[in-house]
Order: C-alpha cells, then structure tokens, then sequence
C-alpha cells in the first residue's frame, strides 16, 4: 500500500555514528515501564526545525509539517509531557542539529529529559532530505539518529510513525503502537463498511463497498487479511479482505448467523455460528470450511480473542444467565470465569500476553471498559464515559487500549492505555465508527 | 384407568423423593466453595432454559390443537388470491417484543405467533424471514447473538405449531436496525422485537 522504495538512507556513516552510542550502556536513563503503575513522566522538547545548509529554512511548509506531526505523535504517549517552547531558559532554539551544536545546559536547567532536533536539507525537486535525532539531555548523548530521503510531503506521516516507532522501542521495549494500523466500521448513508487508519489518525481509508452492514472487523496476524460479518440478502455472511488483492471475498456458513471472528497467532480463524441452533464458536479450516468446535453449549458464546502465544482465548458467555467473560486455556482444558460483577460483561480482549482481560460492563451511568488481572483476579476500570465507552481491543504492545464511546453523541474511535490514561480521540470522519480492531502494517 | 393413576401417583412420589434428595443434598455442599456456587449458577440457568423450552412447547401444543379446531370450522371457500394478500399484510404487519436481554416468547408473542401460522398453513406458497432485532443499550457482537435467539424462539414456535421449517429462515440484525432511532425506554421497548418478511 506504500512505497517504502522511496526512503533510503542517507548515509552508512551517518547511521553507524548515530546508532552505537545510545545502544552501548544505555541502561540508567530514560526508560518507562509502560506496565508500572504510570506514574513516571519523562519532559520532552522538539526544537525548531534547521536547515542544514542556510540559516533560513528553504520551505518552512516541510519543516512544520514534521515539526507538528512529531508534536501530535508524541503527544499520544501518556508517559511524555511537553516543555513549551517559552519555558526554555535562553530561548528555544538550537545552533545545529548534532550534540556538538547543542547547548544541553540551557535544556537541561530547563528540566528537559529528552530533546529531539529535526535537520533539513531541502532541493527544488521535492521535499529533500529530513534528519531527526533525539538526545538526552542529561548524559548530553544521541539515543537515536536517523535520516529519511522524501520524494513527497505525503510519506511524512510515515516517515514520522518510522522514528517515533524507533524511539519508543528505545523508551519502554515496545514501539508497535506506530507500526499498528486499525480497522473498524464506519457507517455511511445506512450501510456499513470497513474502513481502516493509524492509530495516529492518519492515512484514513475506505477497505469495502459492500452495500450491506459490516461488523467486527479482524486482522490476520501477518496483516495481509481483515475477516469480518457482512449482512446482506436476509444473510450473515463471513467476508474476508485481501489487501494484497484490495477486494473481498464473501463465504457462506452453515445455521444462520456469522459473529465476532478472531484470528489465532498462527493464523486460524475461529468465529461464532449456529449450525446446532445456538452459538458456539468454530474453528474454519483454511478454506474457510467448518473445521472443530471450541466452545460448545446450550448458551451463546460469542467473541473470541486469543493471546500471542494461542493458549488463551478470552470470550463471552451467556451460561450464567446473563452475559460474562470467561478464558479457555487450551493446554489445561479448562474454562475460567473472569468476571463477577454486574450483569452485563461483554467484549473481551484478551492482553498479547495473556495476564489481562479487556471487556465492557454495563454500569447504571452506560457501560465502561474494565481490565481484570488474570493472575490476581483484581478489576480496574479504565474508562469513565459519559455515555457508552465499549469494543475495548489491546495493541500489540499491550499497553494501548482502543475503544469506542458515544460521548460525544456519535460513536467514535478513542486510545487509552490499561492504566485508564486520558483517553484521545482517533479522527475518523462523520459516520459513527466502531469495532476497533489493530494489525501491524505490512512492510513498515 | 385405576392402574395408571396408581402408576402416576408413584411416578409423581419418586419425584417429590427425588426433589427432596436434591435439595437436601444442595443444603449440604452450599456453604462458601465458590466452584460449586459457579456449577450451581450454571445448573440453575440451564434449568430455566429448559423450563422456559418445555413451557413453549406445551403451549405451543396446545395452541396448536386450538388452532386446528377452529380451521375446521373455518375452512369455507373464498377467493384465494385476495386472501393471500391480506394473510401476507397481516403477517408483515405483526412483530413481537421481548424484555431486556430476553428471548422469551410472551403471552401476547405468542398469540401473535398463532396468527401468523394459521395465514401460513393457510397459503402452503409463503415462505417467511423471521428477523431478530435487539435494543442499543447491549453490545453489538452479543446482540446479534441475542437477535439470533430471538428470531429463533419465533422460529421454533412456529414450527411447533405445524408450519414446516424449510418455509422458515431466520436472521438476526442485533441492535442494527432499530424500529426507532431514540434513547430512551419507549424506543428501546419497541426495538427489542422479531420482525416477518414475506420472501418473494
């Protein structure tokens, strides 16, 4: 979907240089543990963008364009916090962009842990050359360096998802976030449709035209398919999504209804159906065929989820009575009920390591999206409305949750994290926009 | 006669021993092992579910002999074009309603239902899409689900009451299609229903 040709590195020097410092002994500072209890903060600045070259910028249109974006970008990590530029003792700006330009000092006095300066070097056929590096501050040393070569300003959304995925590998181990791509349902004049963007808010586009309603979008663990329920001709159908092929495949079920398909790690696909006149969820073979049963019973069972590893599968219950999240652990055989209170628990996302549980309750106020420690058994609730907050899903790193509420009135896309931070809404146009569900974009 | 009410009198006294032995035996393990709280939570879901299936059925039985009586009596000739328009009208017409997060035919669902079989043993030609549809306020996947349920409990009365089951299909929209596009009780009331499409 995008030409990843265009970005060459600018020089093997200039990346050797930049990359065996931070990684050599870089153990003391500026690292977050996303999963702690999210208290620890780190204050971030980005200087001005600097031409290489002239002391005036030869199109400031790019260098706010990056400078922005990188804001906006960063400004989604709960764990950084943003040092306005007029706090800056001696002012914002830098005298070049590598460490031996920089007057750390004057950051430093000004408690900024992390610095990050973008160079450019601009021509008259495109955008020219971008160099974005980040220090820290108080060791004065270059933690990541790298240099993209644009042939057009609309790879700098891109570019921007690449270094900052670098940089949060650097700052907590895990940078999926940025390499993360969501699909969800978009309404539009009555039908339904998936639509797919970046958890950024980026890259905002339509997957299917199926005049029809579909729901519960699911990526495929290498993120070349999204397998989903379409309703058309008084029929539940299973739809699959080839974004190789950029078209879908549509597949008949046996009984009458298709809900909530899932992909296992290794790539197998397990859905609710009713061919024994109740739903229960199945393995498909990979012809999209009824393979086994996984969950079989008298009550529906609908929603599977399953964590990295394929040993857990999260899901919804009515067996109780009224709806609850239970895990089936495939290597025990056993089934364990997750959730206790309220009447009304549906939605579950299990966590890639499979120690928490994401899922909706109904409380009085609407409902509010719930994480239960597996180990524990302990419930923290992660979203406060108003309104209805549901469709929880954990990304890849585990630590994003994304969600939808009608808060605002029509339903939207939002990000929290599991520790319940504030939540951000992801733009999605007009249409209510549900069912959130997050893959790893191919070749990033 | 005598010996059968013997035989039902013993039968009806083994139960009552049974059910004796059973609570007792409840009485005894109930104390604070939450597995066999869990295992009871579970047994006494299913046993409504059952109850729940066994009182359609009678009832259906029942409304089923009823029925067959009166299309008895009512079985005069008159114009059957007309009269399939109007068995296909009111069936459209009709939708039955349920309670939150409930498939359970009510009594006025199930008179509904009645009508609905007597246009469709009526006119063998009509083939019927029995859609379940559920309020906003539950989530989507477990709505449709639950649509399914309901459409379902239509559809199994239906086929209780004698109408054949390749004349029925069934689909379950969840809470996508609502009869009323409002928050509130009276909406949600209204959209927790199954509705009947004549197919062509």
């Amino acid at each position: 979907m995008i030409k990843l040709r265009f970005f060459i590195f600018l020089s093997a020097i200039f990346l050797v240089v930049s990359l065996l410092p931070p990684w050599a002994g870089a153990q003391d500072s500026l690292h977050i543990d996303i999963f702690g209890p999210g208290e620890e903060r780190i204050n971030v600045f980005i200087a001005p963008p600097k031409d290489l070259q002239s002391e005036v910028l030869f199109d400031p249109e790019l260098g706010s364009r990056i400078y922005d974006g990188l804001q906006s970008n960063l400004g989604l990590l709960p764990f950084l916090t943003r040092v306005d530029p007029g706090h800056i003792l001696g002012g914002p700006g830098v005298e070049g962009v590598r460490g031996r330009d920089i007057d750390f000092r004057k950051f430093n006095l000004s408690r900024v842990d992390l610095l990050l300066t973008i160079g450019l070097e601009q021509h008259a056929r495109g955008p020219g050359s971008v160099e974005i590096r980040a220090f820290e501050v108080f060791d004065q040393r270059m933690i990541l360096g790298r240099a993209y070569d644009l042939q057009d300003m609309d790879q700098v959304p891109l570019m921007l998802r690449r270094f900052c995925a670098e940089l949060m590998d650097y700052l907590t181990g895990s940078g999926d976030f940025f390499r993360s791509r969501l699909a969800f349902e978009r309404k539009q004049n009555g039908n339904k449709d998936i639509w797919s963007v970046t958890p950024q808010g980026t890259d905002l586009t339509r997957l299917t035209d199926l005049r029809g309603i579909t729901l519960s979008p699911a990526w495929s663990p290498d993120g070349s398919r999204i397998a989903f329920t379409l309703m058309r001709d008084d029929r539940h159908h299973l739809g699959i999504w080839d974004l190789e092929k950029g078209e879908e495949q549509v597949f008949s079920m046996p009984g009458n209804t298709v809900i909530s398909p899932a992909f296992s790690p290794e790539g197998r696909l397990a859905l609710s159906l009713d061919p024994m006149g109740r739903p229960d969820i199945y393995w498909l073979d990979g012809d999209y065929g009824v393979d086994e049963t996984i969950m079989e019973h008298w009550a529906i069972d609908v929603s599977p989820s399953f964590d990295a590893s394929g040993t857990k599968m999260a899901f919804a219950s009515g067996r109780l009575g009224n709806p609850h999240i239970f895990v089936h652990d495939f290597d025990k055989g056993r089934v364990q009920r997750v959730s206790y209170e309220g009447r009304y628990n549906t939605n579950p996302s299990i966590s890639p390591e499979g120690d928490f549980v994401a899922f909706t309750r109904q409380t009085p106020d609407g409902h509010r999206i719930f994480v239960a420690d597996l180990e524990t058994g302990r419930e923290k609730q992660i979203s406060f409305g108003p309104g209805n907050d549901e469709d929880p899903a954990f990304a890849p790193d585990g630590y994003f949750v994304a969600f939808s509420s009608n808060r605002s009135g029509d339903y939207r896309l939002y990000l929290t994290t599991r520790n319940g931070d504030e939540p951000r809404q992801i733009p999605t146009g007009e249409g209510n926009a549900k069912a959130p569900a997050w893959g790893l974009e191919r070749d990033f | 006669m005598k010996n059968r009410t013997v035989v039902l009198l013993a039968l009806l006294l083994g139960l009552i021993m049974f059910a004796g032995t059973g609570c007792g035996k409840r009485a005894v393990e109930a104390p604070a092992d939450p597995a066999v709280e869990e295992l009871t939570e579970e047994e006494r879901a299913r046993l409504e579910e059952e109850r729940l299936k066994e009182e359609m059925r009678r009832q259906a039985l029942e409304e089923r002999r009823l029925q067959e009586e009166r299309m008895e009596r009512e079985r005069d000739a008159v114009d059957a074009e007309a009269r399939i328009q109007e068995a296909m009208e009111e069936i459209t017409a009709n939708r039955i309603h349920f309670a939150f997060d409930s498939y359970e035919l009510t009594a006025d669902a199930r008179s509904t239902l009645q009508k609905i079989s007597e246009h469709m043993k009526r006119f063998d030609e009509l083939r019927l899409v029995i859609e379940g549809h559920t309020d906003e306020r539950g989530t989507a996947e477990y709505n449709l689900a639950l649509g399914e349920r309901r459409a379902r409990a239509a559809y199994e009365f239906l086929v209780l009451l004698g109408v054949s089951s390749d004349r029925l299909q069934i689909i379950s929209y969840g809470e996508e299609r609502p009869l009323v596009d409002e928050s509130n009780e009276s909406a949600w009331a209204k959209n927790r229903r199954a509705d009947f499409k004549v197919l062509d």
